[in-house]
């Protein structure tokens, strides 16, 4: 196995599949990196057994074969590598040569048959979309996710494909974050997957700025997809998601419209003094007006007060400020709704002008 | 001057064994699993009379008493009593720190029950023993930790040992320093070979040349042997309840008592800062002047944010008392109960029933 490139076509590839290796692994080959070199160029693969990122790039002086080799380790040197050097990489063996200028490593390997890789993904499902549409439904969602939650299916996002739509939803037990597309081609039936937190931020990763389009693979306990020269590969949680539509309220008809800009900064302000565990905020409604009061144990307290259009007479309804602040940031828009109907109730946010992305929050008991 | 009590149950897994299996009374009994590396976990105080000991080779014991009955430990059991015993100490003081499940450290300088004295409570809770376990158990009485201690193994078994403040001089002078919890024969073979054997030896001694003989140690000899023990009783029971209260010197009407309740109720609300749990439950206590108790509660459905609503909510309770208008009052006592970790208490809502 052999391949020479410069170092700035070596870094972007192992740049994008180092993030998946663990620095703890049970399986000493899991901290390696799979080399491959093939006919047309040489392709990466780190792996958790969870998620699987390859990445490919074309390289000159091609000896073919595979060897695994230390990820963080190849990383960091080539990382600390001068700019726009020629690096070599070449097996010897049992170990590894880089040669880049007159700089000479040598790494031990593992050999490359050790390495599991997720090969067929068995394809149920094909989904192609803009990648701006998949990056914003994510980013709009993710947030909400759980984070080693023991109810293990919501520590990662739902795709929930339906009705010419794909639905992206996320919760972790007190607020919940939807965001849906339409899609242009047929779908052949409803489904449903969950792909891990790990998976969601790997892949949120791997977007980038442009207007070309990415293809969603849905696999019978995969999720594939390839973008430019990664692919990125990822188990699903196995597992059923909660009815998330039935925590969407209906009955929450009390409406305040409020300017978006105001109404987070606001709230920044107030939870300044808001508790620091259970970051408490009272939302005071009265005709025409939001109140937002915030107390913390020492007693000292924070007002703010902000035209809004309502005709609620009188409603009071503590929250995180924390779930209220990214509600906001991942809804957008300028004017938003507020949706509640009581203190105990769970309150709906979206746009004024539309119901793509929606948040539902539970209140807080003040 | 605190008040100390150390607590502990004579010979307690053998004798619950014997307690709870008439054909073992009487008899040498080990507490020891099978095995080559077991350890005696107890001995009865007839094995002991053959040299068995806590922590002795099981293999050893079964040499020097071959007629000893052995019996596997069983815990469950074991535990329970612990439970028992630790109710009745936490009926006379919060302040309880247990050693283990047969010994406890109880600080009675302000107890809750009534009995006079430290004495009184020790020879009262070995009763309680007796009566609730068919147990004995030996107290020892002392200003500190360390002496309560040593005065609890002076009488065993089913003993009561008392060293008065007024005491610990003449009682430490001859104390072979051997019988310092904590010095075992290493330590006392260092001592000796220094002519240090018992604590009026030490106390020849300055604090420096300890220091330079024993370290960090040496500070510690030169305290005990003066009969001085800092180390504070150490309850680690999570707090279930804080109050304060207060007798007063004429008994008052139950409009009366607004100004001593606004002045306990801080008290309890700064106490309750001080912990990461949550008191749910405000309750007010009264006494009568014929020594009638009652108390009153709430609980909120949120968790309380101020003193003042403390204040509001015990005023409150006042009209939950229906004695006549003319009933006198001689103690009022306001406290936070139902203490929960603020996990517990979760005022966040749920989207999903759990």
């Amino acid at each position: 196995m052999r391949f020479s490139l410069n170092r700035e076509a070596l870094l972007k590839p192992l740049q994008q599949v180092v993030g998946v290796v663990e620095r703890r692994q049970t399986l000493p080959v899991l901290s390696n990196l799979l080399v491959h070199v093939g006919p047309d160029g040489v392709s990466f693969t780190g792996t958790d057994l969870e998620v699987e990122m390859v990445a490919r790039t074309a390289a000159e002086d091609l000896v073919e074969g595979e060897v695994t080799i230390p990820a963080r380790k190849l990383f960091d040197i080539c990382r600390a590598l001068p700019d726009g050097v020629r690096v070599k990489i070449e097996q010897n063996g049992e170990r590894v040569a880089v040669n880049a200028g007159r700089s000479r490593f040598t790494l031990a390997t593992l050999p490359a048959s050790e390495f599991p890789t997720i090969d067929n993904i068995e394809l149920v499902e094909r989904v192609t979309l803009p990648e701006a549409t998949l990056k914003d439904l994510m980013s709009r969602t993710a947030f909400a996710m759980a984070n080693q939650d023991v109810r293990y299916y919501l520590n990662g996002l739902l795709l929930d494909l339906r009705d010419q739509a794909l639905r992206c939803v996320a919760t972790d037990g007190h607020r919940l974050a939807l965001a849906e597309t339409k899609l242009e081609a047929e779908i052949s039936a409803r489904r449903q997957i969950i792909i891990p937190r790990k998976g969601v931020l790997e892949l949120q990763g791997l977007f980038e700025a442009g207007d070309g389009t990415v293809d969603l693979e849905f696999g019978r306990n995969h999720l594939r997809l390839r973008r430019g020269g990664v692919t990125f590969t990822s188990k699903l949680i196995d597992g059923r998601f909660p009815d998330y539509e039935a925590v969407i309220p209906i009955g929450a008809d009390k409406d305040v419209r409020v300017s978006r800009e105001e109404l987070r900064s606001a709230l920044q302000r107030a939870a300044i003094l808001s508790n620091e565990k259970y970051r408490g905020v009272k939302l005071e409604v009265s005709p025409n007006k939001l109140r937002i009061v915030a107390h913390n144990p020492e007693q000292e307290e924070a007002v703010e007060e902000l035209e809004a259009r309502t005709g609620v007479a009188e409603l009071s309804v503590g929250f995180n400020v924390n779930y209220l602040m990214d509600a906001l940031a991942a809804l957008g828009g300028e004017e938003i709704l507020l949706s509640l109907r009581d203190a105990q109730s769970s309150c709906l946010l979206r746009k004024v002008d539309s119901d793509d992305t929606r948040h539902v929050i539970m209140p807080l008991r003040l | 001057m605190r008040k100390i009590i150390h607590i502990d149950m004579d010979a307690f897994y053998a004798s619950v064994e014997q307690r709870d299996d008439p054909s073992l009374r009487g008899k040498p009994v080990v507490v020891a699993w099978r095995g080559q590396r077991s350890v005696v976990c107890a001995a009865s105080y007839e094995a002991r009379v053959y040299g068995v000991r806590s922590a002795m080779p099981a293999l050893r014991a079964e040499r020097l008493c071959p007629d000893a009955i052995f019996v596997p430990p069983d815990f469950t059991r074991y535990r329970a009593v612990s439970r028992q015993i630790r109710e009745i100490f936490l009926g006379h003081t919060d302040l309880v720190e247990p050693l283990s499940l047969d010994e406890a450290y109880l600080d009675v300088t302000t107890p809750r029950s009534d009995l006079g004295s430290a004495t009184a409570i020790a020879r009262r809770i070995r009763e309680q023993i007796r009566e609730t376990t068919a147990l004995t158990a030996s107290a020892g009485v002392a200003p500190n930790k360390f002496l309560a201690k040593i005065a609890s193994d002076w009488n065993k078994p089913d003993g009561l040992f008392v060293i008065k403040p007024e005491a610990v001089e003449a009682f430490l002078t001859p104390l072979p320093v051997g019988r310092i919890p904590g010095v075992g024969k290493v330590m006392d073979g260092k001592l000796a070979a220094l002519g240090l054997r018992t604590m009026g030896d030490l106390r020849g001694w300055t604090v420096e040349a300890l220091e330079q003989a024993f370290g960090r140690y040496g500070r510690r000899l030169h305290e005990l042997a003066r009969g001085i023990d800092l180390h504070r009783v150490m309850p680690d029971r999570p707090v279930q309840s804080i109050s304060a209260e207060d007798t007063f010197a004429t008994d008052l009407a139950l409009e009366a008592l607004e100004a001593p309740i606004r002045e306990l109720a801080p008290k309890v609300w700064a106490a309750t800062r001080k912990t990461d749990r949550i008191g749910r439950t405000v309750v007010l206590k009264l006494k009568t002047n014929d020594f009638r108790i009652l108390t009153r509660s709430f609980t909120p459905g949120h968790v309380l944010r101020s003193e003042e609503e403390l204040v509001d909510i015990a005023l409150a309770l006042r009209e939950r008392v229906t004695l006549p208008a003319s009933t006198r009052y001689r103690l009022v006592g306001v406290g936070m109960a139902n203490f929960r970790e603020a996990d517990e208490v979760a005022p966040q809502g749920a989207l999903f029933d759990a």
